[in-house]
């Protein structure tokens, strides 16, 4: 036990380590904070599209729109995506965070947009009929009636998209953005000692993952208290 | 007050409802009966426009109602609606659910919709009943509510869809206690019911539709005393 912690010790302290370990959880959670906005903000936008476009003729052309975006981004695997935004789209970009944060956010609304529309379905119809019954409009009825609703079937996947979220911003690395894996790796290559960088990697992840789902947890036994 | 012309509703190739003409006035209580897939329901939910018809027109206070310029969003605020199953907003008290639509539409203040809303909630005896969740309610309260639900917005006309056919059996008697008093009130109201007990205490015109077209209508004596074509003769041998 104590040559272990004596071993952690060299790893991390004595060659001052840590700190680019900090470094690298921070980007890590500064690339999931960011991408989650951007996902679950745009994805709900493509999803309130769809809902609105679907059986309206006039809109055809914005359902296929979205219908394509989803079946693109989601049939792409997010390494593959990640290079053609870095060596593609934006190539020669000095700011790779952003970049990054940017590619992660577009992928993840794919997903969101998906699980906010299944939300949005599973609300009985009879709940919108209800609202424009008594002379609310379609968008109305949609923020009052409909999205409470909603968020409360959305809520337990959209913490599966996070934790997916966390788990896969771990590629980062490979086009050169520091995150908790990348610096994992560095301090490996450093200090020859393959198994502690690797463990402090791991578990880091468990913790936040932990993290996400006690909140999660939380906010989804508050907007159940209606319930009996 | 809501004159229906012509009025055809088509599934696909199924024709649903077949150039209906129906004359409703102020204080009507129009009570439509008719068989299972006569196209009730669908004929209620034409004159809101919940379901767009086919052609024909639906006049409501003047204002064409198909044509795709009028705003439906303010004709309906004139126009309640009772449903079947009930619909009320589950995540709403039931204060919320009352005062929700006269805030948001109506522009009322707060008070002034919630001093309604208690009123209504007493006269159909539910004043203490105002904080629960829908949840916490028997189907006949919860039908209640929905009717003081759109009785908030002070319409013009009530349009009722089958309100007792989820309740118990036992809970059917005060949903139509209050349609009774509603209608002795003056509200001009379209019911949808297989409640023959009602209809013919009630409505002072029935309508009774079959195959999507109305097969006979009249008083209540008329209809249930001297029906005149078959297929009334069928279905009233059925269910009284």
């Amino acid at each position: 036990m104590s040559a272990w912690l004596t071993t952690l010790h060299q790893t991390f302290i004595e060659t001052g380590y840590w700190r680019q370990m900090l470094l690298g959880l921070q980007n890590t959670i500064m690339i999931t904070l960011g991408a989650l906005c951007i996902g679950v903000a745009f994805g709900a936008i493509l999803a309130i599209c769809k809902y609105f476009s679907e059986g309206n003729r006039a809109l055809r052309p914005l359902e296929i729109l979205c219908d394509t975006y989803t079946t693109v981004i989601r049939g792409i695997p997010m390494m593959v995506l990640l290079l053609v935004f870095f060596f593609v789209v934006f190539s020669g970009t000095r700011n790779k965070l952003g970049v990054c944060i940017l590619a992660f956010g577009l992928n993840s609304a794919a997903y969101v947009a998906e699980i906010v529309r299944s939300g949005i379905n599973a609300v009985d119809r009879g709940q919108m009929e209800a609202g424009r019954s008594l002379g609310m409009s379609k968008l109305q009825a949609m923020r009052k009636v409909i999205m409470p609703q909603a968020i409360r079937n959305i809520l337990p996947a959209i913490g599966n998209e996070m934790i997916a979220l966390v788990k896969e911003t771990s590629v980062a690395g490979y086009v050169g953005v520091m995150d908790l894996t990348k610096m994992g790796e560095r301090a490996k290559s450093i200090t020859f000692d393959a198994v502690n960088p690797l463990l402090v990697v791991a578990v880091t992840y468990l913790i936040i993952v932990l993290g996400l789902t006690r909140l999660l947890g939380t906010v989804e036994r508050r907007l159940n208290r209606d319930k009996r | 007050m809501i004159n229906v012309k012509q009025l055809t509703k088509r599934f696909g190739d199924l024709v649903v409802l077949d150039r209906i003409d129906v004359e409703i006035d102020k204080g009507d209580v129009i009570c439509v009966i008719g068989p299972s897939g006569a196209g009730k329901s669908t004929f209620l939910r034409c004159l809101n426009m919940l379901e767009t018809p086919s052609s024909g027109q639906i006049i409501f206070e003047g204002n064409d109602l198909t044509d795709p310029k009028v705003n439906l969003n303010l004709h309906r605020q004139r126009m309640g609606m009772v449903f079947q199953q009930f619909n009320l907003f589950p995540h709403m008290t039931v204060m919320d659910n009352l005062t929700c639509a006269p805030i948001m539409l109506k522009k009322e203040p707060k008070e002034k919709a919630e001093a309604r809303a208690r009123e209504l909630l007493r006269r159909v005896g539910l004043e203490d009943r105002a904080d629960a969740w829908p949840s916490q309610l028997s189907g006949g309260q919860k039908q209640r509510v929905a009717i003081v639900r759109a009785l908030c917005m002070e319409p013009d006309v009530m349009l009722f869809d089958e309100p007792t056919s989820a309740l118990d059996p036992e809970m059917v008697g005060e949903v139509l206690e209050v349609m009774k008093n509603l209608a002795k009130a003056g509200m001009t109201m379209v019911v949808v019911t297989h409640e023959m007990g009602f209809a013919r205490e009630v409505a002072n015109r029935i309508l009774f539709l079959s195959d999507g077209a109305i097969m006979e209508e009249g008083t209540p004596q008329a209809i249930f005393q001297n029906p005149q074509c078959d297929r009334l003769k069928g279905f009233l041998a059925k269910v009284l």
